[in-house]
């Protein structure tokens, strides 16, 4: 694929006084991704998206959408853009069918029977005065408006944290809509399954920089395929296959997890290990993200190997 | 009794910067005021004659209050107890607003309310900060005055009266939080009341009967409604008299304990006057655009503000006319005016002059509040949706600034016409109601220099754009009602934009001043226009 990127940063770094919320993030977005964009909270994703809009000038490093610097030209960027902030905040005083209307309006005007269709799907109330809405209420008004026009990009901060479920299920049908329609989505959350329903593509971000990127199938290679076998067998012995991490052992019951990388060998290890019962649990996200979400100096608490062979493990997964 | 201590003590910390300045800024103007007059006026026959002259003058004596002997510490109770009144009452109703339905507004009583406390725990804990505030203010106002060599007692009690008006209204804005729907509908109503306070003893004062040496003025029956003429009645340094100060103290307990009782009543967020809860599901002509928003959001409020300034503008055309005939029953009082009055202009026409002013400082006061409404929509992440639109922050910023000027003028031109309205109809003589009419609008100038150097502020270091166009205001207001009583350079003086503007109809219009002052407002807010491209959004 020869396209242009629709979102490229290059070397992102971003300082609020002492504070560094960006240090060099390298982010591309192809037209017609859904890309997730994953990372704890404080890693930086908000402040990426603001950097993304225009409203906050990056303190070094480059950031285009369709090619265009969004600090030097909001107007012309915002012009294909529609965004949902994480924290939506309305004027008290408006009713929320007027708060879609001014910000599809100010983008061109609302498709009208897209607009009724979201009111309806949304099982939003446009008569009430924004000041009485829940936080699910006031997200619902920012994905209509957002929603109720095409854009090329949509950027998303976390926009179904305030959904019900029903609710979500429609916020995932209409982003399914618009990336068939050919649009791209640069959908921040921390939902896995969310993530794992709509993205094509994933980044993860941790203190300001990317830590993975790839396809979902990408990052499943990344993960460990964890093993509960019974055997009659040293547990030392096994732990010494390279590929084995977090080895436990209670009496005959042994348990691991395997690199993807180190699979045959560790099977071949098994297969001379006098193996009498085994199961295998598939490679999960969930543990990538969670490898990747806590901390990397303060080990985890089932972690019983030695640190070092960890760090070693976690090198061979950088890239 | 605990959680009160504690909630009060973190209400506190919150307010420890800005209680600081109200406070140091109250207590200085007073000390400033006292220095004045035991260093300028040292003589008994300057004070004499500075009493006579103002004694003369009704306009004078609406705006500052009756003179009461010519005493050291009479004349500085004299010049400076209403103005500190007037800020004592603001300092209390913002400090109640922010920590009652501020905070009800934002959500953060919720999470205090989880809590293991009562319901009214936290109302108890503002009262509580308000009283602390107000001793504290007391105690400051009588340093200050004893500190410029006032006698102690009198200094004393000064304070405690300028302090426990201060009380009053910390619990007539725990009343008015209660009912009113929103903090802004609250600070709105309970200033507007500090006001009314201000003008009922204004009217009071203006129509009070001088003695027969002109050096004491009795005040009329209207000063006997406002706190604010309660206060003036303790006369500290003459004819000490506790009786108001517990008559303020009583009304503030009795105040307390009704917004307690209405609290107790009432659901969280709930108010005893609700604000409409739906509305029209489409934005039609409205806030279809970002012009449209801005003036969407302040017509409400500009409303409220031209209300006030037509009931400002009602007075002043109302009250000259019966202060002339009352005035006209001392003809030693009438021969004494003959003499001050420059030129041949009417006794009408000097208080309608007088209290023009006024009305510009309120057109500048409600331009700064529209302006500083952009800093909320930023502070509150409303502005970060806005501006991720094709909308440019220029444009953004354009008609917060348009809608300024226009709130500006009008509430100028609203005071003008109902002045001019009520003159005409009471047949007063003076100028013309199209000259009085002018006269109002002769101030918009000046007062659009304060909206313009606010949004530059906001342009620059946001969160500066708060405190700085409302101490701009003050320092205006200071430079203007006590800069010749300080002896301050002339050059200090005219830092202030309403030295700029004409006094009209006792002056002649000056082009030159008005055109100066448009044009450093129309430099201030292109700079604000160009610098707000510059900085980041605060998130």
């Amino acid at each position: 694929m020869h396209a242009e990127p629709v979102v490229h940063t290059q070397g992102l770094a971003k300082n609020f006084g002492r504070t560094a919320a960006l240090a060099g993030l390298d982010l591309t977005v192809m037209p017609g991704e859904v890309h997730g964009f994953l990372g704890p909270n404080g890693a930086g994703k908000s402040t990426t998206l603001r950097i993304l809009l225009g409203l906050v000038r990056p303190t070094s490093g480059t950031a285009q959408v369709f090619g265009i610097d969004p600090w030097a030209e909001p107007v012309r960027a915002h012009r294909d853009i529609a965004y949902v902030p994480g924290d939506v905040t309305l004027w008290p005083n408006l009713t929320g069918g007027e708060v879609v209307d001014l910000l599809a309006g100010l983008r061109g005007g609302a498709d009208e029977s897209l607009r009724r269709q979201l009111i309806d799907e949304f099982d939003f109330d446009p008569r009430k005065k924004a000041r009485t809405y829940s936080k699910g209420n006031r997200q619902k008004a920012a994905l209509i408006a957002a929603f109720s026009r095409p854009a090329k990009l949509y950027l998303l901060d976390e926009p179904s944290s305030g959904l019900d479920p029903v609710m979500d299920a429609v916020f995932r049908r209409h982003v399914r809509r618009v990336a068939a329609e050919g649009a791209t989505v640069l959908l921040s959350s921390h939902i896995l399954a969310e993530v794992e329903q709509l993205c094509s593509r994933v980044t993860i971000i941790r203190a300001g920089t990317a830590v993975e990127s790839g396809t979902l199938a990408e990052l499943r290679h990344l993960t460990r395929t964890r093993f509960r076998v019974t055997a009659d067998v040293q547990p030392e012995e096994l732990a010494a296959v390279p590929g084995i991490h977090d080895l436990r052992a209670e009496g005959k019951a042994i348990e691991f997890d395997a690199d993807a990388a180190h699979l045959g060998a560790i099977l071949e290890a098994l297969a001379s290990a006098g193996v009498t019962g085994i199961t295998a649990t598939p490679p999960s996200l969930e543990e990538l993200f969670l490898r990747h979400y806590s901390d990397q100096s303060s080990p985890q608490p089932d972690v019983q190997q030695n640190a070092a062979q960890q760090d070693a493990a976690r090198q061979s997964h950088a890239r | 009794m605990n959680a009160v201590v504690r909630l009060a003590l973190l209400q506190a910390r919150r307010d420890r910067g800005i209680l600081a300045a109200w406070i140091l800024g109250i207590a200085g103007l007073g000390y400033a005021a006292a220095t004045a007059v035991t260093t300028q006026f040292g003589a008994d026959g300057e004070r004499a004659a500075l009493v006579a002259v103002a004694a003369a003058s009704p306009a004078f004596l609406f705006l500052r209050g009756l003179p009461d002997g010519i005493s050291t510490g009479a004349v500085t109770f004299f010049q400076g107890y209403s103005f500190t009144a007037v800020l004592a009452g603001l300092m209390g109703t913002f400090l109640v607003v922010r920590h009652t339905r501020a905070d009800e507004d934002l959500g953060r009583f919720e999470l205090l309310g989880s809590t293991p406390v009562s319901r009214t725990a936290s109302l108890y804990a503002t009262l509580l900060l308000g009283s602390g505030a107000n001793l504290v203010l007391a105690l400051a106002v009588a340093a200050g005055f004893a500190g410029a060599g006032l006698p102690a007692t009198g200094s004393f009690l000064a304070g405690a009266a300028v302090g426990l008006v201060g009380l009053f209204f910390v619990g007539l804005a725990a009343v008015v939080a209660q009912i009113m729907p929103s903090a802004r509908s609250t600070n709105g109503t309970a200033a507007a009341l500090v006001g009314a306070a201000y003008l009922i003893r204004g009217a009071g004062d203006a129509l009070g009967t001088a003695n027969m040496s002109l050096l004491q003025v009795t005040p009329a029956l209207p000063s006997l409604f406002s706190p604010i003429g309660w206060g003036q009645r303790v006369r500290p340094f003459t004819d000490a008299d506790p009786l108001p100060l517990l008559m303020l103290g009583g009304a503030a307990v009795v105040l307390g304990g009704a917004a307690v009782a209405l609290r107790s009543g009432r659901d969280l967020g709930a108010s005893y006057i609700t604000a409409d809860e739906s509305g029209a599901e489409r934005a039609g002509g409205g806030p279809a655009s970002v012009g449209g928003l801005a003036w969407r959001l302040q017509r409400g409020t500009l409303a409220g503000w031209c209300f006030s300034a037509a009931v400002l503008g009602g007075v002043a055309g109302g009250l000259g006319p019966v202060v002339r005939d009352a005035l006209a029953k001392n003809p030693s009082l009438m021969e004494l005016m003959s003499r001050l009055v420059p030129g041949d202009a009417t006794m009408v026409d000097l208080f309608t002059t007088a209290m023009l002013g006024i009305a510009g400082v309120l057109a500048a006061a409600a331009g700064i509040q529209a302006v500083l409404r952009l800093r909320a929509e930023e502070a509150e992440g409303r502005a970060e949706m806005l501006l991720a639109v094709p909308a440019s922050r220029f444009r953004w910023l354009g008609a917060a600034l348009a809608v300024a000027a226009i709130t500006t003028t009008a509430v100028a031109a609203a005071a003008g016409a109902s002045a001019a309205a009520v003159l005409a109809v009471m047949e007063a003589g003076g100028s013309s109601p199209g000259v009085v009419f002018a006269a109002a609008l002769a101030h918009v100038p000046a007062a659009l220099v304060f909206p313009a150097v606010t949004v530059l502020v906001f342009a620059l270091a946001p969160r500066w754009s708060s405190p700085f166009g409302w101490a701009a205001l003050a320092v205006a207001l200071v430079l203007g009602q006590f800069g010749e009583l300080l002896g301050l350079p002339v050059w200090l003086q005219d830092l202030s934009p309403f030295r700029h503007s004409s006094a009209m109809p006792v002056e002649a219009f000056d082009p030159g001043g008005a055109l100066l002052m448009a044009a450093v407002a129309l430099a201030a807010g292109a700079a604000a226009g160009r610098l707000i491209r510059k900085r980041d959004l605060a998130a």
